[in-house]
């Protein structure tokens, strides 16, 4: 009998309001309503999460400098002649330390295909300040996203969950004396 | 209900009310505190991965709950929440039925949760006009977990009833096992005309209305069938031979050593 | 019991260089060089075989390792003695769960599905930490646990979250964030047991008798007897040896044990002046062996759980995936992929 895992979702992540969202890693999922709740349970264990996005690890072209110079021919790619301008937004590393997020959202193109629209990423220059490393590449209508009025029940309750931070354990002092006292009442 | 213009205080009080309140509060501490510990028992058993760390989720949260109502009812008489959950006998807790039962498939599972989340919805969108200020705060602050229990329950309700013919079976089967039990999360219990009198507690006549109604149309929806078996209208201080089992378990390590610190 | 042949014959993924291509040795060089600068090597970058087939060794055994590891310490959730306790002890598995997703997505960002790693686990074609194959014995276990075990894993994965390949640097990172929180809880328990009742007492140190070589062993064989390391150290996968970080432990963690009124269950310690390293005695590694073989206390109990929850839990993975498409049958057709 055939398993499955269900497939994967890659899991996009905004600190607060203002912040870029941020591409954290996938989950799986069987459709995207899960994935967002299993996303949230995966991603959001502890602050801050202020917004959610989830999109079917298929619709995201990613593709590193290195990988783009092996093989020079990444952007050809036959598209059909009546595909839509679409909305593409674009995550980038520009930097090799070491961090839990793999890309930065750092804007937006448009485009009919994530090929196309990494090419003219490239092309326009607005994204490559610095050489960039790791490009991710997700058409904004393959985004399901928490709302607004998900803050409230998705996000805030990790705040309460103190115990799951490593500064709730103050130093437990061992006290030697006191264990003595005891052991001799104890007889 | 009115909102208290100013915050009621224990000493307010009157013997009769704060038993009431007492005997409420341990309800839902009761509840929450049996069915978080049903919850966690799915931890690293769970259908894959991304479930194990739902479960663990819910069963923090419905144990944080817990928690927080023991904690009312130590504000008012003193008893610590610890003694109370590992120190009293099965006759003397007062959960319903439902959450004491074992955990079965996860059919079973996520139907239970979300018979009870649903209840528990509804009864916290009552209590934030509590006139009894520190249950209204507390039924603020808990009832924003509730809306995401009831989300991921009722997904997965969804989703194993439309799924294949062998998920809708096992949701059947759950629907016939725990529906007759539901019914007695409505039990009124002694003190419940005080309560409701003073504002501190919503009607139960109502709460179940608006439970039935929403679960009626939800799990139709899905050519589930409400099974037509006598409701258990026993009262809370009954219990399954299920429960002596659970506390047994649960309690081992605590009475093993009552003076300890944990 | 390796999973992947150390001489391959087809590409796993379109950049993974094999030994017969013609410009192996000069992408070699360059894939070194990269690694020298302390650049990320991503999926999708060119990466010699044998770093793949490391990784994916490494990356799934430590998957794997994260959820077994739920195991032990689960089994005493329902026991806890206390409703903060029980919190504590529901979070900590929740995050070894958490730990064990960001380390599968590691290892599937080399081209294995989880499906294929979950199987080779199930199916006893994969190996994770020893450690969890031993029993849970007492409630003071579960803190010991924290303590010791955590300790280090600690060790380790702050080491690991240096290592040259992005995806596995990344989930050490999250990891470390959150494991510093399961080490903390398990010393302030054990600090209390063992100023606490004689049973308690005798429970800390029981525990502490029976986790400490274990835990020991966590960091593998000696140096000389670990014929992978020397790729891993070249191509920092690994930037510390095996015997550098169990001493690092051994040196941080004896004199906490101590002051806590322990006894650290090995007679041929003792603490050299001139070196500061505390000197342990000899490790059974016949046991070690046994136990990484199957032949552990708890190996077949720990497998026939992991198994019967898959199983189990197949008709729940078929119906929401059935569900899944058939709404999608009705939304209509899918989009091109990337």
């Amino acid at each position: 009998m055939p398993d499955t895992e269900w497939p994967r979702y890659e899991v996009f992540k905004q600190d607060r309001p203002g912040r870029p969202h941020e591409a954290v890693g996938t989950i799986h999922a069987p459709d995207p309503e899960m994935a967002l709740l299993n996303a949230r349970d995966v991603f959001v264990r502890r602050p801050e999460c202020y917004n959610l996005w989830v999109v079917p690890q298929d619709q995201v072209l990613t593709m590193t400098r290195m990988e783009m110079e092996l093989n020079p021919n990444w952007a050809d790619e036959a598209i059909p002649e009546d595909a839509p301008m679409r909305t593409f937004y674009v995550f980038t590393r520009q930097h090799h330390r070491r961090s839990m997020v793999a890309a930065t959202h750092v804007g937006e193109i448009q485009a009919r295909h994530h090929r196309e629209a990494l090419r003219k990423a490239l092309e326009s220059g607005r994204f490559t300040d610095k050489p960039v490393y790791l490009w991710m590449i997700v058409p904004a209508d393959a985004v399901t996203s928490s709302g607004e009025e998900d803050v409230e029940p998705m996000f805030a309750p990790a705040q309460d969950k103190r115990y799951r931070d490593q500064s709730y354990y103050g130093g437990l002092i061992f006290d030697k004396n006191a264990l003595k006292r005891r052991e001799r009442e104890m007889g | 209900m009115t909102t208290a213009t100013t915050p009621t205080t224990t000493t307010t009080l009157d013997t009769e009310l704060l038993q009431a309140l007492v005997d409420r509060l341990l309800a839902m501490a009761d509840d929450e505190v049996i069915l978080g510990h049903r919850d966690a028992e799915w931890t690293g058993h769970a259908p894959i991965l991304e479930e194990d760390i739902a479960m663990a989720n819910l069963a923090q949260d419905e144990i944080g709950h817990a928690l927080i109502w023991y904690q009312l009812i130590e504000d008012l008489t003193g008893q610590d929440p610890d003694q109370m959950v590992y120190f009293r006998d099965a006759p003397a807790y007062r959960n319903v039925q439902m959450v004491e039962l074992p955990k079965g498939d996860w059919a079973f599972t996520m139907l239970r949760q979300y018979l009870f989340d649903l209840y528990e919805r509804l009864l916290l969108d009552r209590l934030l006009t509590s006139a009894y200020r520190p249950l209204a705060d507390a039924a603020a602050k808990i009832r924003r977990e509730e809306i995401y229990h009831y989300r991921h329950t009722s997904t997965w309700v969804e989703r194993l009833a439309l799924g294949t013919d062998e998920s809708h079976r096992r949701m059947q089967a759950a629907l016939d096992r725990l529906w007759p039990f539901a019914a007695q999360l409505f039990v009124p219990l002694s003190g419940d005309a005080a309560l409701l009198a003073a504002g501190f507690f919503p009607a139960m006549d109502e709460l179940r209305a608006a439970w039935q109604e929403a679960v009626h149309s939800f799990l139709t929806n899905m050519n589930l069938t409400l099974p037509q078996t006598r409701p258990v209208t026993a009262e809370r201080d009954q219990h399954t031979h299920w429960l002596p089992i659970l506390l047994g378990e649960m309690q081992m390590v605590a009475r093993i050593e009552p003076d300890a610190a944990w | 019991m390796s999973t992947f042949p150390s001489t391959p014959t087809t590409r796993p993924l379109p950049n993974v260089g094999l030994p017969t291509d013609p410009d192996y040795e000069q992408r070699l060089a360059e894939f070194e060089a990269r690694i020298e600068d302390g650049e990320k090597i991503e999926p999708g970058d060119w990466m010699p075989y044998e770093y793949w087939r490391q990784l994916v060794r490494m990356i799934s055994q430590h998957a794997h390792s994260e959820v077994v590891g739920m195991l032990p310490e689960g089994a005493w959730i329902p026991r806890s003695p206390s409703l903060r306790r029980k919190l504590i002890l529901i979070a900590k598995v929740q995050d070894e769960a958490g730990h064990g997703q960001y380390l599968y997505h590691a290892a599937e960002s080399l081209g294995v599905d989880r499906d294929t790693l979950i199987h080779q686990l199930l199916e006893g074609k994969a190996k994770y930490s020893s450690v969890f194959n031993y029993p849970t014995l007492t409630w003071a276990d579960v803190a010991m646990i924290g303590w010791l075990v955590d300790g280090a894993a600690i060790k380790n994965q702050t080491m690991l979250a240096h290592c040259s390949y992005g995806p596995y640097s990344r989930a050490m990172v999250r990891i470390c964030a959150e494991e510093t929180f399961h080490y903390k809880q398990g010393k302030e328990a054990v600090t209390l047991y063992a100023q606490g009742t004689p049973r308690q007492r005798r429970w800390a140190q029981d525990a502490l008798n029976r986790w400490w070589w274990p835990a020991l062993m966590m960091f593998g064989p000696h140096d000389k007897d670990s014929p992978n390391s020397p790729a891993l150290m070249r191509w920092k996968i690994k930037t510390k040896s095996n015997d550098t970080l169990r001493q690092e432990f051994v040196n941080e963690i004896v004199p906490e044990l101590l002051a806590v009124g322990l006894q650290i269950p090995d007679p041929e310690l003792r603490y050299d002046e001139e070196t500061g390293n505390w000197h342990i005695g000899p490790i059974d590694w016949d046991e070690f062996w046994q136990v990484l073989q199957g032949n552990g206390l708890m190996n077949k109990a720990r497998m026939e759980a992991r198994r019967r929850a898959h199983e189990e839990g197949l008709w729940v993975r078929e119906a929401a995936e059935a569900y899944a498409r058939r709404r999608m049958a009705r939304s209509g057709p899918e989009k091109m992929a990337a």
